[in-house]
């Protein structure tokens, strides 16, 4: 359904969660995302949509990615862009995360992008602040915009994901990203499937409407998609992985594997990769596959997408307050 | 095809129920035919002359000392004692000197085993040096062929790493055998509490230990799904606990050692150190709830727990020997035992020692059916012996039946239908 059919506004002043989201407002974020994406080919990449905005990145967990593709998605709208990452942060002088956000709301900035290790860190700076903000990933619990590229990407290479079976294989536990997808595949219609050993999958599992798997080849049989996570160092050589060996060996996504899925099957991960962890090197590297590069274009267009729609209400919001 | 025919022999196979004068054949290794009139010319024949005729047993739990121990228990020496303790299945256990935790480890001790007449199964150890700390890969080991995952005679401490580890290991569908004491109520034990463990000074162990560990093991068991093994259940009040987790549906077993239903605490009042054990004996009310239970099933597989020691660690006071006794070749007998003072039958007596154990490892021997490989042992259960480890084939002497009377002896045992230990010659 376009847009052009009846009239609806992107109504959201946050992006803390994608349960947040209805259809409509995906269709919207795509919608535009589409033509960023266009648009970030050429070689005019700077438009001022969000001329005279200023967007605040505030990072308190290590970010490379992340951090530049909310930067550069900013900067591409024309906003100014300031980064504050936890390593010159005041919270390292003992500055609670209230005092932060209040001092960082007297600089007056539209738009907020947060991460921190504590689930429910952006939704409390939204509700400190009243700040337009978006969730850049906090704790375990959301990382709405990665969701949205995810799906994105997805659909740009096979169509509507409605009835489509994808599989999400690795560390869902502590994974804010299998959180966020399983979330927007719920709301796409997809049929999904999480595999994992049992010592990385939450308690509440059963109640995510997804199919779940210990077993990667029984997981495999039939899918469309398979969304592979990072499983992080800490995690390998404890009480819950034994050994990047037996991870591999039993989770580890190789092409031999994914010949029990559809033969055209995509093969995606949000990165950094554990290469031969998780996913078999050239598996990683075969592009009629692997979605991974994909997915980092998809990231740039799809956050300018959700700046543009979050910017544009706070400064419609702004002029209403005036 | 020439076969061998075991004629007019007690056929008593536990897994039917099924007790009767008859012949059986083997051909090709297996169990041809059972019944009358079934031999064939040219057979080999065996005159039972009424002996009782049974599957080989299974034992879940041996170990052996680490490799190159001077004068230590080897394969070699282990497989003799089974064979002629009437074994024709052991499990080798890990223990904290041989940890078993790699599958390297659990290869290596296949491929080591391969060439014994015993048919040998690796349990492998479920976390590195049996320490309780982390995961061992019990994935790969069990790809490498581990029959279970056991955490030896180690408590683990750690209720956190214990349901990591549960729920790992339930992924697998392994069981996972954990030994039924609370690390923390039974470390530096030596018997169980008693007015005569009292009397004696010693540090005792509250029975309480073993149920606290069940309730925990069960509770976990129930949370991740895991196939809990109760590692030896040795009170009345374990049992008790065993029969709770298994009315809420848990998938559980439990198995037993030999020393615990034939013995009990009164045998080690004179503070021989040949009795010292872990679980420690227990009173003889605890004894007669374990036997029991053997009796009405609760109990799937009786082990022997058969751990060899040097004289050395066992020449201490008590209280500082070694825990452990050697008990394979006197596994059955001492059983039998039981039979004899009429405690068991001998059906339930032979259940948890052979069709017990290879259900639940999903054996295919452990019974006397066509087809089933024929390891199979004959036994005059009346033949008096006394029991002097001199003869012993063990490479240790530690036993606690050291000069007891026995009633019951094996003849033969046979492994995929060849002879590996015969005393008719």
């Amino acid at each position: 359904m376009g847009r052009a059919d009846f009239t609806y506004d992107f109504p959201h002043d946050r992006l803390i969660t994608v349960d947040d989201l209805n259809p409509l407002d995906i269709g919207i974020l795509f919608e535009r995302a589409e033509h960023w994406l266009e648009v970030n080919r050429t070689p005019d990449k700077k438009h001022d949509v969000l001329k005279g905005l200023t967007q605040i990145n505030l990072f308190f967990e290590p970010s490379t990615r992340t951090l530049a593709s909310f930067e550069l998605a900013g900067k591409r709208l024309g906003a100014d862009v300031v980064n504050f990452s936890a390593a010159n942060s005041s919270t390292k002088k003992g500055e609670t995360l209230a005092d932060t956000a209040r001092t960082l709301a007297a600089m007056h900035p539209d738009l907020i992008v947060v991460r921190h290790t504590a689930s429910g860190a952006a939704d409390f700076i939204h509700r400190e602040t009243g700040i337009a903000t978006i969730n850049a990933g906090d704790g375990m619990h959301a990382h709405p915009t990665q969701g949205l590229l995810d799906l994105f990407a997805l659909t740009r290479r096979m169509g509507d994901v409605g009835g489509k079976r994808v599989l999400i294989v690795g560390d869902i536990l502590h994974s804010r990203v299998a959180r966020s997808d399983v979330g927007m595949l719920n709301l796409l219609g997809a049929e999904i499937r999480l595999c994992a050993p049992p010592t990385l999958l939450p308690n509440d599992v059963d109640r995510w409407g997804a199919e779940i798997f210990h077993d990667l080849d029984d997981a495999l049989d039939g899918c469309d998609a398979v969304i592979t996570l990072r499983l992080q160092r800490e995690r390998m050589s404890g009480a819950l992985i034994p050994s990047e060996r037996e991870y591999f060996h039993f989770w580890g996504l190789t092409e031999r594997r994914l010949e029990f899925a559809q033969p055209d099957c995509l093969v995606m991960h949000p990165g950094p990769m554990n290469r031969n962890v998780e996913i078999d090197s050239a598996l990683a590297d075969n592009r009629e596959r692997s979605l991974i590069l994909d997915q980092v274009e998809a990231g740039v267009a799809i956050r300018m997408s959700v700046l543009e729609q979050l910017g544009t209400r706070a400064r419609k919001n702004a002029r209403h307050i005036r | 095809m020439t076969g061998i025919t075991i004629r007019n022999a007690r056929l008593v196979d536990p897994a039917t129920g099924r007790d009767e004068l008859a012949s059986l054949r083997v051909e090709n290794g297996l169990i041809a035919a059972a019944g009358d009139g079934i031999e064939q010319d040219g057979d080999h024949l065996i005159e039972a002359n009424g002996a009782i005729l049974a599957p080989a047993l299974i034992d879940l739990r041996a170990t052996i000392e680490p490799a190159f121990t001077p004068s230590g228990e080897t394969l070699d020496s282990l497989a003799r004692a089974a064979a002629a303790g009437g074994v024709g299945t052991m499990v080798i256990a890990p223990t904290r000197e041989t940890p078993i935790d790699t599958p390297e480890a659990v290869s290596g001790l296949r491929s080591a085993a391969l060439p014994l007449p015993v048919k040998t199964l690796i349990a492998g150890g479920a976390t590195p040096g049996l320490a309780g700390e982390a995961l061992a890969e019990l994935g790969l080991m069990a790809e490498c062929g581990a029959a279970f995952i056991s955490h030896g005679n180690t408590p683990l401490a750690n209720t956190a790493t214990a349901r990591q580890l549960f729920a790992y290991a339930a992924g697998f569908e392994l069981w996972l055998a954990s030994p039924a004491r609370d690390a923390a109520l039974s470390s530096g034990t030596v018997a169980t509490e008693s007015e005569a463990a009292a009397r004696a000074g010693l540090a005792v162990e509250l029975t309480a230990s073993e149920r606290l560990a069940i309730e925990r093991d069960a509770v976990l068991a129930e949370l991740t799904g895991a196939r809990l093994m109760v590692d030896r259940v040795s009170t009345r009040e374990g049992l008790e606990a065993l029969a709770r987790a298994r009315k809420r549906g848990i998938e559980v077993c439990a198995t037993a050692s030999i020393a615990h239903l034939a013995l009990n605490a009164v045998d080690a009042d004179g503070l021989d150190p040949a009795y010292r054990m872990t679980p420690p004996l227990r009173s003889e009310e605890d004894r007669r709830a374990l036997v029991a239970a053997v009796e009405s099933g609760m109990i799937d597989a009786v082990v022997s727990d058969h751990r060899p020691l040097s004289g050395d660690l066992k020449a201490q006071p008590f209280a500082e020997a070694a825990p452990g006794t050697i008990a394979l070749e006197n596994l059955l007998a001492a059983m039998l035992g039981l039979v004899h003072e009429d405690e068991l039958d001998l059906v339930s007596a032979l259940r948890p020692l052979t069709s017990g154990p290879a259900d639940l490892l999903g054996l295919p021997q452990g019974r006397l059916e066509e087809c089933a490989p024929a390891d199979l042992i004959l036994i005059d259960g009346d033949a008096p012996w006394v029991l002097d480890t001199r003869d012993s084939r063990s490479a240790r002497r530690n036993c606690a039946w050291q000069g007891r009377r026995f009633q019951g002896q094996v003849l033969m045992t046979m492994v995929d239908g060849c002879i590996i230990h015969n005393l008719r010659e």
